[in-house]
């Protein structure tokens, strides 16, 4: 049976409450079919609000380890509130690529701090393609191809490799990595041709 | 090749314009003078409803319109002194009180939940009355001394043309129901039985006089 | 309908949200934000959460643009020919179809970029520029204050498409950056002509803008270092008829706005 801890277990800047942050995991964790042996451990960073937006999911000491701004649980109607659909979803990608990590393809993948945003918005596209076909999470595709293409390029190649991971139930990190170089010999842009690099992290800052 | 120097006619066989026109010069610059305030009424009207109206495509619409209108009046303010009138503000006026009346009641709507009353007066009584007014203007005159005129009505009712279908199709789209329909009718007959009591929009006579002929309606 | 529309009045469809400036201001996570180093502030494809942070801005731009829209279109309504010049008038009828313009480009950008119409809160204090009483007053907060804010955002937004290689976010803002730059000569040729005569009402109407410039500057959030999301635009400001000393007030005053941003949110993390 899968526990589920999370830090802060009060929230003292924004008004989630963790207890219910919790529930929802719980549920999501069923919902994608997470292992039931693995714990899951969330840090909820709730000083960065929207629209700084940013997650972490690593499988570190037999459990899952999530981390995430307040930002991407965030309600962008009522500021320092929660929005369920979107907690739903941050969480349910999280754990899929946790999954993924266990035993997904991805057990070679590096950590998210060592990992470039061009593979990671690769694997949030395959997550995110995933959840759609999950019952009970609502994705907003438009805003997640954008970051994608933000990352990967505005051309046909990146636009295609995005069709090729949102429709797909198996790519390994072999897999990502190959379209990766895909991506960076079509990109003419300066970013395309640097070797994957990965920025400052949100998570650095505390 | 003809000889160039050889006579020909001074108008070509297809110009078909004829001298003289309906209107004297004090006329046309009467009617302009009404187009320019009528014009000016509308544009501010619709920059007004812009805050007032929670439709998104209403409200776009509508910023594009009064531009059209504000270039209307900017034409007809630009042919006044070439009607002999220097001072411009002095025939940008109303053609009588009741035409005044008819403004102030199409000004009238302000809460964001009666589109419908502002549109309906705007694209079911102005624009048509507008557009009868024009075409008389652009028909009746002569096309050789008042073409200036003519040319700017030209172009003016192309747009309102355009304009009128945009906000008549944009009416349909925001009648649903029966009440909806009742509020378009009511303030339909509301505004028109102002506009019929000015006599259009440059008072009576606007669209010209029917002359009765003996035994028509027998 | 009834001159002079107050902010709270401005009709939206249920999909918008109004927020506060002031719900901002005392949110306690500003002054835990401001002691942390989370790299430079300047809007660059490069920046954590670049995306989203693009995303909302553009939104705030869409929102900005309707009311810009509105602010024009009572201008005209408001007033009458002793107020406001048939000419002027005729600017603002322009300048409406315009931002009527700038409304849709701001929209089809948004479906772009992924973001749904009312995704993200409204504010309204760029109409609020628009509400003054003298219409001269009016063209130096909305006109010279606001667009002037718009061309250095666009001027922001067009940089980050271009660095980013995004072909749609570039054009767009190329040419909504052609059209505030006849917005804000408009309002500086106006400005003239109607004050010629009138000292202490060019003082009033330049008093304005400053207010609004320093409330446009938002605690730091338009300036010319790293720190600032936005950067002042000064190449397109000259062409838009703002003057050397004009651009380095501006900055000044920016500065200024960010120093009393970070007292503000100090003052009330200690209260
Ligand atoms: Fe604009
Ligand atoms: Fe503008």
């Amino acid at each position: 049976m899968t526990i589920v801890s999370i830090v802060p277990e009060q929230f003292t800047l924004v008004e989630f409450d963790a207890e219910r942050v919790k529930a929802i995991a719980a549920e999501v964790a069923k919902s994608v079919a997470f292992p039931s042996d693995v714990d899951i451990h969330i840090e909820v960073d709730e000083v960065l609000p929207a629209p700084l937006n940013s997650s972490q999911a690593d499988y570190l000491e037999g459990r899952a380890d999530l981390w995430f701004t307040g930002g991407a649980f965030e309600d962008t109607h009522k500021g320092r509130n929660i929005d369920e659909v979107l907690t739903r979803c941050g969480l349910g990608a999280s754990l899929l690529r946790v999954k993924d990590r266990i035993s997904g393809g991805f057990e070679d993948a590096p950590n998210d701090s060592e990992i470039s945003e061009r593979q990671r918005a690769l694997w949030d596209a395959y997550a995110d393609g995933r959840l759609t076909r999950i019952e009970g999470f609502v994705i907003r595709e438009p805003r997640r191809r954008y970051v994608y293409r933000l990352e990967c390029g505005f051309n046909d190649v990146a636009d295609a490799a995005y069709d090729q991971l949102w429709a797909s139930d198996a790519t390994t990190w072999a897999d990502l990595l190959e379209i990766e170089a895909r991506l960076i010999e079509a990109d003419p842009t300066e970013r395309g041709a640097k070797p994957s690099v990965r920025r400052i992290s949100l998570r650095q800052t505390q | 090749m003809s000889d160039p120097f050889k006579p020909r006619p001074a108008f070509a066989p297809w110009d078909r314009r004829e001298l003289p026109g309906l209107f004297d010069v004090e006329e046309s610059a009467r009617r302009v003078g009404a187009y320019k305030w009528i014009e000016m009424r509308l544009f501010e009207a619709l920059g007004g409803w812009i805050a007032t109206v929670p439709e998104l495509d209403v409200k776009m619409i509508l910023g594009r319109h009064c531009y059209h209108h504000a270039w209307h009046a900017e034409l007809f303010d630009k042919r006044l002194p070439e009607l002999r009138e220097m001072n411009t503000d002095r025939l940008c006026a109303p053609a009588n009180d009741a035409m005044e009346a008819f403004v102030e009641a199409l000004h009238e709507p302000d809460a964001p939940e009666l589109t419908i009353e502002k549109l309906v007066g705007v694209f079911r009584v102005l624009m048509p009355r507008k557009i009868a007014a024009y075409t008389f203007h652009l028909n009746g005159t002569s096309r050789v001394t008042d073409a200036p005129t003519q040319r700017s009505l030209e172009f003016i009712l192309q747009d309102e043309w355009n304009d009128w279908r945009e906000g008549e199709m944009l009416l349909q789209s925001l009648i649903d129901t029966p009440e909806e329909l009742e509020r378009a009718i009511r303030r339909q007959h509301e505004l028109e039985a102002l506009v019929v009591r000015a006599g259009g929009i440059t008072g009576p006579g606007t669209i010209g006089t029917t002359t009765e002929v003996e035994g028509a309606g027998v | 309908m009834r001159k002079q529309l107050p902010p709270e009045m401005l009709a939206r469809d249920s999909r918008f949200v109004r927020t506060s400036i002031m719900d901002q201001i005392l949110d306690p996570r500003n002054r835990k934000i401001s002691e942390r180093t989370i790299g430079p502030a300047k809007l660059a494809p490069g920046r954590p959460a670049s995306a989203d942070r693009a995303r909302n801005l553009m939104h705030g731009i869409f929102t900005g643009e309707i009311q810009a829209l509105e602010g024009a279109g009572r201008t005209m309504f408001d007033f009458d020919e002793t107020e406001a010049p048939f000419a002027l008038k005729l600017d603002m009828a322009r300048q409406c179809w315009d931002e009527a313009r700038h409304v849709e480009i701001s929209i089809k950008l948004g479906e772009w970029m992924g973001t749904e119409i009312g995704e993200f809160t409204e504010a309204t204090f760029l109409y609020e520029a628009a509400c003054a009483p003298d219409p001269v007053l009016r063209l130096c907060g909305v006109n010279r204050a606001l667009e002037g804010l718009a061309i250095d955002v666009f001027n922001t937004m067009k940089e980050f498409g271009d660095v980013s290689g995004d072909p749609v976010l570039e054009f767009c803002e190329d040419w909504m950056l052609a059209d505030e730059v006849t917005h804000v000569k408009m309002g500086s040729d106006w400005l003239r002509r109607l004050t010629a005569d009138d000292p202490e009402r060019l003082e009033r109407a330049l008093d304005f803008q400053r207010t609004v410039d320093k409330l446009f500057s938002l605690g730091g959030f338009r300036g010319e270092t790293d720190e600032n999301p936005v950067h002042l635009a000064r190449k397109l400001r000259e062409m838009a008829g703002f003057s050397t000393t004009e651009i380095d007030e501006i900055a000044e005053l920016s500065e200024l706005a960010r120093a009393e941003g970070k007292a503000a949110v100090e003052a009330a993390g200690s209260a």
